[in-house]
């Protein structure tokens, strides 16, 4: 069943012609079968952001070809995008729910890496970059939603940029970066599109690259035993069952990807992606809320003084960020783990009641 | 003598005839007795008075004194008396008068230069103490009557005059009735601030409540015999509502329609300017109706829309729901000569503001009416079936940003034909509803499109879902044989 490209015979046709030219085989044969442990258990969540990355950058290039970044014509180019381009409304809407899907599997994803302390020695480097890619993939969700330029999308701006000035000492100078100017504006709507659709792409692109080669060059943690350390002698276990990565891993995570494009196809299709009245700086809404991945840092805004309520949060991200080179014990069962896993349940129940309380209106 | 005896006569006729203007006009007892009372009885039946107006008193002179605002002589001392003084001290200086020059002698009299009482406040140093209340009025007009005194401000300076010409001016005047608002019963004695100060009391939002503090108050009105329930009603009119909830500065005070200084109930002639002055456009209509060709004995703004209690006009206005009630003839024309006689008591009631409480079911302008009412009704719910349309498919998460376009151009429409009904002419209005029919038909099918795209999107869904189990369960499968394989 499956092909091995790096055999001696290259095979005929349009395959064995590249092959005979290009000597590919090897290249291939060494990214693809690897074998994996047979309980490492990744719920393919790793995997699907991925996919939904690469559905947002079809899908965005897509809206590039119609969108307009100027104040006077990029809330005509979505609405027209959605109203009068064939399939338009899909390919919006689409975007739309892949990336809220996106930062809630990425959350998974860092949750489930987690539990099963896949962040520990050797794996630290690629749980550093993985930290890289969720603050870029935030950075994207930031960017871009400013650009339909209705009214939501304005205000969340303002807010959200307002927030970032918020920050001791360097506030007011990021605050004036972010929007190139004293108020979110053109000069904003430039420069977050110019981030959205080139600088987050090639630097979510080149991390993940190097995300990826992390995870081929370690393989897929064992969520039972910890890596034998350098130096130290093998605790003893039973031989490790494995697994080929290819094909039968690549095909669950296929049957994975299916069930979020059925998930997408379904939200897009019974919740279209939205577009409010045109943003007019002269008009503040009467609730403005981010979206719901900010809700938790727009509620503890409301219950603690700015500065805690901007600082906790970039604090928490840098200690999640740099929590292999602090916590370097052994132990990767999740119940001999009980202080690490306690205070994961406090942060996720802490976020969870901040969110509902900032979803109320 | 014989010489003078022609001139004794008219002499005679000239000086009583003197005497009787002085004596009313410096409100003798009897004049305050009879003329008054008579003059200025309130009651439902009659609700615009005709005052016989006197014109203002001579303006008093300035007071004299020496220092000007920067004197600190009267502060120094009255601040330090007790807490009232100091609480005056400290209005007068957060006052406009403070910043612009106007201290304590400017009406108190006195030398505010000196820090002793027995010369600051020596009678023979001009000192006059507290005004009294018929003195306040000129006491305030001899600055701001002033067109010299008041150049650098451009504000008005007929507020004195304004003032004697308003119900509580001539009541001060002639009946020497002192309970009166006075100037400074609205604008404070010491803590006067400009109209456009949010926090003063005659800055319009805050007008009702001022007018109320006397006029809602029972034990204030029952000498006059006027009600007091016009605060009650105008908190929930739709101009109340506008002004006192929605804080909209353009929706009418008190003020708006009787005057501030000049406040008077505007005569039952002079209702439809007063309300023309905001609402311009229906002014214009309504005399082009038959109504206006009434004239005097013609309906009127408030026999449809009521006075204090004026609500968000809609179609029930046209007809009575349910069959008319038995109307007296007296409801509409005099009982001694049957001429038409539309007065306000006789709409007090928001439910008798109807067409067809004067125009009964037998009367042949009833059949116009409902022509209106069903055409201006026909317009409407064409209007509001386009809007459920549209609800419809914005709940299903489409856009309608051109239907809903469509349906505003709709409402244009109906507006134009709500006001045209003061027109009372149907082709007018038919004209109107017509075009609103037409646009929210355009409106409806927008709207319809949109939810049969959305039912398209569903149905494509469903093929798309359907398509990716396929692939799925061929992958399934697939596993399966590889599984199988080992």
């Amino acid at each position: 069943m499956t092909t091995d490209v790096g055999r001696s015979e290259a095979p005929g046709g349009a395959v064995g012609w590249v092959e005979t030219r290009l000597h590919l085989g090897p290249f291939l044969n060494a990214l693809l079968h690897v074998p994996i442990p047979r309980n490492a258990k990744t719920f393919y969540l790793g995997g699907i952001t991925l996919f939904l990355f690469g559905i947002q950058v079809v899908t965005g290039t897509l809206l590039a070809l119609y969108y307009s970044p100027t104040p006077d014509a990029a809330y005509e180019s979505v609405l027209s995008i959605t109203s009068d381009v064939s399939f338009g409304w899909l390919i919006r809407s689409v975007h739309h729910w892949a990336a809220n899907l996106m930062i809630l599997f990425l959350a998974l994803h860092v949750l489930r890496i987690f539990v099963q302390a896949a962040y520990k020695y050797p794996r630290e480097l690629t749980w550093l970059v993985g930290g890289g890619l969720l603050l870029i993939t935030i950075g994207f969700g930031f960017t871009g939603y400013l650009l339909p330029w209705d009214q939501r999308a304005y205000w969340a701006t303002v807010v959200g940029t307002e927030i970032a000035g918020g920050v001791p000492v360097i506030g007011p100078a990021l605050l004036l970066l972010l929007r190139g100017g004293a108020e979110v504006s053109e000069a904003t709507l430039g420069r977050f599109f110019g981030i959205h659709v080139l600088v987050l792409p090639l630097l979510l692109a080149g991390l993940l690259g190097l995300h990826l080669l992390f995870v081929h060059q370690q393989g897929l943690a064992n969520p039972k035993y910890p890596e034998p350390r350098p130096g130290r002698p093998a605790p003893a276990r039973p031989p490790e069952r494995l697994k080929p990565f290819f094909p039968d891993y690549i095909l669950d995570e296929v049957i994975a990807w299916y069930a979020v494009l059925a998930a997408l196809v379904i939200l897009a299709s019974l919740f279209p992606a939205g577009l409010e009245p045109k943003a007019d700086p002269l008009v503040t809404p009467e609730h403005i809320k981010p979206e719901w991945y900010f809700l938790a840092v727009y509620q503890l805004l409301k219950v603690v003084p700015e500065t805690v309520g901007v600082v906790a949060p970039v604090a928490l991200v840098l200690v999640i960020v740099v929590l292999p080179l602090f916590d370097r014990g052994e132990e990767v069962l999740p119940r001999r783990r009980p202080i690490a896993i306690a205070c994961a349940v406090l942060l996720l129940v802490a976020l969870a009641v901040l969110t509902f309380y900032g979803a109320q209106v | 003598m014989r010489t003078l005896r022609p001139f004794l006569l008219p002499a005679l006729v000239a000086i009583g005839s003197l005497l009787v203007v002085s004596m009313a006009a410096a409100g003798t007892p009897a004049d305050d007795s009879a003329g008054p009372s008579r003059v200025f009885e309130v009651s439902q039946a009659t609700p615009t008075p005709e005052v016989p107006l006197e014109t203002a008193p001579p303006l008093p002179t300035p007071i004299a004194h020496r220092g000007d605002a920067t004197s600190t002589g009267c502060v120094d001392c009255h601040a330090k008396v007790d807490a009232r003084q100091a609480g005056i001290a400290d209005e007068w200086q957060a006052s406009i008068h403070a910043r612009e020059g106007v201290g304590c002698a400017d009406c108190h009299g006195g030398d505010p230069t000196s820090d002793e009482i027995t010369v600051g406040m020596a009678q023979a140093g001009g000192f006059q103490g507290v005004p009294d209340r018929e003195d306040t009025v000129g006491l305030c007009g001899g600055c701001h009557a002033s067109a010299e005194r008041m150049r650098p401000y451009q504000v008005a300076t007929d507020q004195y005059s304004k003032y004697f010409s308003s119900v509580h001016g001539q009541r001060l005047l002639v009946a020497k009735d002192d309970r009166v608002a006075i100037c400074t019963d609205c604008h404070c004695s010491h803590g006067v601030k400009p109209a456009s100060d949010p926090t003063a009391a005659v800055y319009p939002l805050n007008v009702p409540g001022l007018c109320a503090s006397c006029h809602a108050d029972a034990s204030k009105m029952q000498p006059y015999g006027i009600p007091t329930d016009q605060f009650d009603l105008y908190e929930l009119s739709i101009h109340g509502v506008q002004l006192l909830e929605e804080q909209d500065l353009r929706a009418p005070t008190c003020a708006s329609c009787h005057g501030s200084h000049a406040a008077k109930p505007p005569r039952s002639d002079e209702v439809v300017d007063v309300c023309g002055s905001c609402h311009t456009a229906t002014q214009a209509l309504y005399e082009e109706s038959a109504h206006s060709r009434l004239e005097g004995v013609g309906p009127k703004c408030w026999t449809c829309h009521g006075t204090h209690d004026v609500s968000e006009p809609n179609e029930s206005l046209f007809l009575h729901e349910g069959g008319v009630p038995d109307y007296l003839c007296a409801t509409c024309h005099s009982p001694t000569d049957q001429s038409l006689r539309l007065e306000m008591d006789r709409f007090e009631d928001p439910a008798d503001r109807r067409c067809d409480t004067c125009h009964h079911t037998r009367s042949l302008i009833y059949s116009q009416v409902e022509a209106i009412a069903g055409a201006v009704g026909g317009a409407r719910d064409a209007y509001d079936t386009a809007l459920l349309r549209i609800d419809d498919a914005a709940a299903l998460g489409m856009i309608v940003a051109d239907a809903d376009v469509a349906a505003q151009e709709a409402m244009t429409e109906l507006i134009k034909a709500r006001a045209a009904v003061h027109t009372t002419k149907l082709t007018t209005i038919s004209a109107l509803t017509d075009a609103t029919v037409v646009k929210a038909g355009e409106a409806e099918a927008l709207a319809n499109a949109k939810l049969a795209d959305s039912d398209f999107r569903r149905q494509a869904m469903v093929v798309v879902i359907a398509l990716i189990a396929l692939n799925v369960l061929v992958l399934i499968s697939l596993r399966r044989r590889l599984h199988a394989q080992g």
